[in-house]
């Protein structure tokens, strides 16, 4: 997944503990095989390898192509998992702002109104266009580590893959966890702690890869549709059932900037919590300090 | 026609387009317009009757 | 989910139940949401418009409902609904032809005063996937009346898009009517219905499905209102009703979503009885929802229906041998409005609202050349509090 991950368990027996943590290794190490952009021999290189001809995907990558084309729906186009060529061009390690030329170049490869989409048929439009599943893979694989431990009997325990955290049950006692909301800037610091007794909770923030030229901060939340990096939160962090949702939830209000986006996860009605710049926080989450 | 997928339900799976929204207020009109006319309302299994004027 | 989801979050979780394993919700949803609710209901009729005699206090009936749904395990929801119900007010009694054969309705000298106690107990199984079979009964009681239902019913998801749905109910109806002997009314008696009902329900795209369906019912026994008498002639005789009654409905819905905060219902409702009724219905509502947990549902009804074969206002010696002069067995049309105002705080709803009904022979459809003198206009104002768990 390429970040840090833990998992924390509560078993009656040390061998239930490990038959549950394989079957999240297991889980974990497929997905990534499956999914991840950053390897040559993944599914999503081999979407992108027929991009003129097209593949049948499987059931479960159709599952994710069709969240992505709601999310997509539901943002009026700022959820775009065709946005990676985009993205690349803010990346930090450029150590310099993309020109015209080269924004209107990825542009040309960006935009699922491009791709041809009808199940199980995928077909890029352009050769040069790549489909990211990132943006909900990790929360989906959040939610997947913790059935797979339930299916392995044990109830109680957290999966946290990078902040992104869906829980396997409560505490045996019934008690909540106390989890850490991750701190914009500072990854490895945790901006707030909740009780959480189930579900998932998910933060989308502007933490790393971002684009810093003279002091000023170029995030790497990116407008699809101008190529233009998006005014927004320095995080947001939603609680929902599912992982899933709460990192949809909170992409989708990182994409709609500051007030499109507090507007959005107040009609939501999940509970969130909201980071900006200058380090004052928003929404509704009851945080223990 | 085409197939409406499972994420494109969203809107179908709101409160405001159930069949019924709010049963208990359906139940109290039924009842009124049931006892002040000839023919029988909603359909669906009979409820009791009663002896309303 | 326990509490209502918003209709972005509902988006959300219908886009994400594939992958969460949970099942993708429909606009068929039996809704198996756990709520209490109560409600409190003020039925107010109006005066007479035309000529009458004896007390003009007219009917009004305040209501209470409670509502309990709840779920047993992951595949059972049982529903609990209690109504309790004091009427008051004099009714109409019999019809008498005044001066130039213009009827005058004369209402019962009396107050009748009484509670009705009302119970429905169902349990839904869902065998998942919108497959549910659901079965209820019904126990009301008056202390002149008493009726015991039973039905059934199964929805039956046929394809993505389509669903049957389906079912029967069977009641029975027992009638000890008030100071029997003292009026030569008839001291006991029963009725029978037996109902049969079938729909499909259409997704017709991302915005807006549609349901069709068809019920018979079929009643014997005891049909009258023992309460009613009937002008023939000089004399007055007990409202005599044929001992079966064949009715058959057709029923139409519409829903549509206007953008993420508006919905449309369209419901027609067209029936035909072997009385020689038939009748009309049509309704509109509006839902839509406003910020900070506000909702305003404005609707309109209009109904009509024609007269059975054996009414009349009053009827000429020899008559029969049935005939009523009950007025909902008249020809006449009403129309109707009402609004209902909500607002959601947490976990509490607050609902309050109002219908104005209004009935005449003058809305009935295609006219009528008989007079039904007392057609009921009433005023309904209703207020309530729901609580969703989660």
């Amino acid at each position: 997944m390429g970040c840090p991950c833990a998992l924390h368990l509560e078993t009656d027996t040390e061998s239930s503990a490990h038959a549950a943590q394989a079957s999240v290794v297991a889980e974990c190490a497929r997905l990534d095989r499956k999914y991840s952009h950053y390897r040559d021999d993944s599914f999503v290189a081999q979407i992108a390898a027929n991009a003129g001809s097209g593949i049948d995907v499987d059931e479960e990558t159709a599952d994710l192509l069709d969240f992505a084309a709601a999310l997509h729906a539901q943002s009026g186009g700022l959820f775009d998992i065709t946005a990676g060529v985009l993205t690349r061009l803010w990346d930090a390690r450029n150590a310099r702002l993309p020109g015209k030329d080269e924004i209107s170049a990825a542009l040309a490869v960006t935009g699922w109104q491009r791709v041809h989409w009808q199940r199980p048929l995928l077909r890029l439009g352009d050769p040069g266009m790549r489909v990211d599943l990132g943006g909900i893979v990790k929360e989906y694989a959040a939610d997947r580590c913790a059935q797979t431990c339930r299916d392995a009997g044990v109830d109680s325990g957290v999966v946290d893959l990078g902040g992104d955290l869906a829980l396997i049950g409560p505490h045996r006692d019934g008690s909540p966890w106390i989890v850490g909301i991750k701190a914009p800037r500072a990854p490895g610091r945790s901006a707030a702690r909740i009780e959480l007794p189930r579900g998932g909770l998910a933060t989308s923030g502007d933490y790393e890869r971002a684009l810093i030229i003279d002091g000023r901060r170029y995030s790497h939340i990116l407008d699809p549709r101008s190529g233009e990096p998006v005014q927004s939160f320095a995080s947001v962090s939603v609680v929902a059932d599912r992982c899933l949702v709460a990192g949809a939830a909170a992409t989708l209000a990182m994409l709609m900037g500051i007030d499109r986006g507090g507007a959005y996860l107040r009609e939501l009605g999940l509970p969130h919590l909201t980071i900006t710049d200058d380090g004052s926080v928003g929404g509704d989450i009851a945080c223990i300090d | 026609m085409q197939t409406v997928q499972p994420w494109q339900r969203g809107r179908l799976a709101r409160w405001d387009m159930r069949w019924d929204p709010d049963p208990l207020q359906a139940a109290m009109s039924q009842h009124a317009y049931f006892s002040k006319e000839g023919t029988s309302g909603e359909i669906g299994a009979a409820g009791g009757g009663c002896g309303c004027n | 989910m326990g509490a209502r989801a918003s209709p972005s979050l509902s988006f959300l979780l219908a886009a994400s139940a594939a992958l969460t394993g949970h099942a993708p919700a429909r606009a068929d949803e039996t809704g198996s949401e756990q709520y209490a609710g109560y409600r409190f209901n003020v039925y107010s009729e109006d005066v007479l418009s035309a000529p009458a005699l004896g007390d003009p206090r007219r009917y009004k009936v305040y209501s209470q409902q409670f509502l309990l749904n709840t779920t047993i395990g992951n595949r059972y929801a049982l529903s609990v609904n209690a109504t309790h119900e004091v009427m008051s007010g004099s009714s109409p009694w019999y019809v008498l032809p005044g001066p130039g054969g213009k009827p005058i309705q004369v209402l019962s000298g009396a107050t009748i005063r009484d509670h009705r106690n009302a119970a429905t107990v169902a349990l839904t199984h869902d065998a998942g996937g919108n497959d549910t079979t659901t079965i209820s009964a019904t126990y009301s009681q008056e202390r002149d009346y008493h009726s015991t239902a039973l039905g059934a019913e199964r929805t039956l998801p046929l394809n993505a898009a389509l669903t049957l749905g389906f079912g029967g109910s069977f009641s029975h109806d027992r009638i000890e009517p008030f100071d029997a002997s003292l009026y030569d009314r008839i001291q006991r008696a029963e009725k029978n219905t037996a109902s049969a009902f079938a729909s499909l329900s259409l997704v017709l795209d991302r915005v807006s499905a549609i349901e069709s369906g068809i019920q018979l019912n079929y009643q014997t026994g005891y049909l009258s209102d023992p309460y009613k008498l009937v002008s023939v002639g000089d004399a007055l005789d007990p409202d005599t009703r044929p001992d079966r009654r064949t009715e058959a409905a057709w029923l139409v819905r519409y829903r549509r979503a206007f953008g993420e905060n508006a919905a449309l219902h369209l419901d027609s409702h067209l029936a035909a009885n072997s009385w020689g009724q038939h009748s009309l219905t049509l309704e509109a509502n509006w839902y839509q929802s406003l910020r900070d947990g506000w909702q305003l549902v404005p609707g309109v009804r209009y109904y009509s229906q024609s007269r059975a074969r054996f009414y009349a206002p009053f009827f000429a010696a020899g008559s029969g041998p049935d005939f009523s002069s009950d007025y909902r067995l008249g020809a006449f049309g009403a129309a109707a409005a009402n609004l209902n105002l909500r607002k959601r705080i947490d976990h509490w709803e607050f609902s309050a609202g109002g219908e104005r009904y209004h009935a005449t022979t003058g809305y009935a459809l295609g006219g009528t050349a008989l007079a039904d003198p007392a057609t009921v206009s009433y005023t309904r104002i209703f207020a309530g509090l729901d609580y969703h768990f989660d």
